[in-house]
């Protein structure tokens, strides 16, 4: 890309007046004013609605405070009490259990389903419309529907499993506390395969067809096209797709608030969730701040990373 | 070439007709759940528990009338619906709007602080939204903006901004100058030029923007569920997670609330069919950005 080193990288001569005179500098902000207006609207919302509030998070995270009465100064009390608070800890291993499994789950079925339509099979236009369909839906409603299909008693799950014979292992799925992650990370996963697929999908059919037909002239299995051609060169995608899914999916609250709230006894609470109920539920809103800049550095932590890496794989190319 | 053709279909026809059978029954996995939710929205209470496989022969649009006049809920789902429709809309041309003018800007660059600026939308882009729901809430509460379809709306816009901004530059940068600069010598402003030349050209670009946008915010719950607490300025997400997970027998508005969910997901499905091809574009481009 061109244009865009034209862009990020001033020329030295360019760099040098600005260091060197000032006046030179102001010159060349007062010329461009009109830059400036163009931007005003969207940083003007970005810096109330979003930098102000992120710092306001961290202010409050070294306070005690219900809401109401003054707030009181506690320093790093907060961190202190959440290195000790079992509920985050907690809460943190599902994030990370869900994020993981949701990531390998989505990415790994969407390569697969991607793999499988690919090479044109007979209806694949039709396939790739149903795959792609449960993407669309919001997450509350996915969530609503999963909550009538686990349903114990008149549930759609059970219901099937009783009418095939398998009765004995229809459970409480969402009522049980070995069993609620796990569930939700299902809905997650039934629910989003198909991005990567579609991704993946494009990608695969931008290998040309030249390449399919000198492997399969060359005698080359099925299998060994997947492993020797296709996936190493999709491997950017993938792994870009992988890295999007997990910061997706570090995020998740919408599924889990809907289906469980974070239950049975905390067995699928989220840091999303303990941190609504922190704040929401028990206002205690220092606390939440403590655990929403936890989740912060974890999250900004790894989608920084994300794009460092993209940006520096473009400069490569 | 065809024989080479044939060949490989012998060769493969096992595994193949095990792939279509898989994919089959993995079709029937995805798309039977959102059947089964648009049966259902058809069906009484009692055939919902009793019959969930059945096929509505004689379907029941009671709990359609029900969910739209309120019915046992006292909820009227029209005014749901109708504050949905608002915040969307407002959210996506507010959205578009600064996005286009701020990608514009970096795109025609460079001048002092643009690069700054698309670092500071990097990294906005890595801020997870949930960060901000505490201090936002109190945030609102100061400007009086809780409770109000405008402020989620300037909201909705502000959590969109980093990803549009960035994909509005990357359209910008594609863009021919030469128009533009025509319309200089002419004597326009930039902002007129912007307006009489850029726009009308662009409408494809802006509608892609607000296509990539409308899922999420159409559906945006975390933030709705501590900023509109009235039952006036209610979304829809609110009236579907309104509806408590408990056992199925002691509810009585199912059908009710599977008629709610239809009725959720009916205009994102139109949509969807209709811009199917702009939305594989805009994720495909997002996710590779």
């Amino acid at each position: 890309m061109p244009t865009e080193h034209g862009h990020d990288a001033p020329t030295p001569a360019a760099t040098a007046t600005h260091a060197v005179a000032r006046p030179g500098r102001w010159e060349a902000i007062r010329q461009n004013l009109h830059w400036y207006a163009f931007l005003a609207p969207a940083f003007l919302l970005l810096v109330l609605f979003m930098a102000y509030p992120l710092y306001r998070s961290f202010d409050l995270s070294l306070y005690r405070w219900k809401g109401l009465l003054p707030r009181r100064f506690v320093g790093l009390d907060n961190f202190v009490r959440l290195f000790d608070d079992r509920y985050f800890w907690g809460a943190l291993n599902h994030t990370l259990v869900f994020a993981i499994a949701a990531t390998i789950g989505t990415v790994g079925l969407g390569l697969l389903l991607a793999l499988a339509i690919s090479r044109r099979v007979p209806g694949h236009s039709v396939y790739r419309f149903a795959f792609y369909l449960p993407v669309m839906l919001p997450m509350t409603v996915t969530a609503a529907l999963w909550v009538r299909i686990y349903e114990a008693n008149y549930g759609l799950l059970n219901s099937a499993l009783r009418a095939i014979g398998l009765g004995a292992l229809a459970q409480p799925w969402l009522g049980s506390v070995d069993l609620s992650l796990g569930s939700i990370i299902t809905v997650s996963i039934w629910q989003y395969c198909g991005f990567p697929m579609i991704v993946l999908l494009a990608a695969i059919e931008g290998i040309s067809e030249e390449v399919h037909e000198a492997a399969t002239l060359d005698g080359v299995t099925e299998w060994g096209r997947i492993r020797m051609i296709i996936v190493p060169l999709i491997w950017p995608v993938l792994v870009s797709m992988t890295v999007i899914q997990l910061i997706f999916s570090l995020k998740v609250f919408d599924l889990v608030w809907v289906m469980t709230k974070g239950g049975p006894a905390e067995s699928s609470a989220v840091l999303g969730t303990y941190l609504y109920r922190k704040a929401f539920e028990q206002q205690q809103y220092g606390y939440a701040s403590a655990v929403a800049v936890a989740m912060f550095a974890i999250i900004f932590t790894v989608t920084y990373l994300y794009y460092r890496l993209v940006q520096a794989g473009g400069r490569e190319n | 070439m065809a024989a080479a053709g044939t060949e490989l279909r012998r060769r493969v026809t096992p595994s193949r007709s095990m792939i279509m059978t898989l994919l089959i029954v993995w079709m029937v996995v995805q798309v039977y759940p959102i059947v089964y939710l648009f049966f259902t929205s058809f069906k009484s209470d009692a055939e919902i528990l009793n019959a969930p496989f059945s096929i509505p022969l004689s379907p029941l649009l009671d709990n359609y009338w029900q969910v739209l006049d309120g019915g046992r809920t006292n909820q009227s789902f029209v005014i749901f619906f109708i504050n949905s429709v608002i915040v969307t809309a407002g959210s996506l041309v507010i959205l578009v709007t600064a996005s286009s003018l701020a990608g514009y800007a970096l795109a025609r660059g460079p001048f002092p602080g643009s690069g700054g600026a698309r670092q500071v939308l990097l990294l906005a882009l890595a801020v997870p939204v949930h960060v901000l729901l505490v201090p936002i809430y109190f945030f609102f509460g100061d400007l009086g903006l809780r409770n109000s379809l405008i402020g989620m709306m300037l909201l909705y816009a502000t959590l969109g901004l980093p990803f549009t901004t960035i994909l509005m530059r990357a359209y910008f940068l594609s863009f021919p100058r030469e128009l533009e600069e025509a319309a200089r010598i002419d004597g326009c402003s930039r902002l007129g030029a912007f307006w009489r030349i850029v726009v009308p050209v662009s409408r494809g670009a802006f509608a892609s923007m607000a296509i990539v946008n409308v899922g999420w915010v159409w559906s945006e719950l975390f933030f709705a569920l501590v900023l509109l607490d009235r039952l006036g300025v209610r979304t829809l997400p609110l009236a579907i997670a309104a509806y408590k997970p408990t056992t199925m027998a002691s509810e009585t508005v199912i059908g009710q609330l599977f008629a709610i969910m239809s009725l959720t997901i009916v205009p994102l499905l139109i949509f969807y069919f209709l811009f199917q091809k702009q939305i594989r574009k805009g994720m495909t481009a997002g996710a590779l950005k």
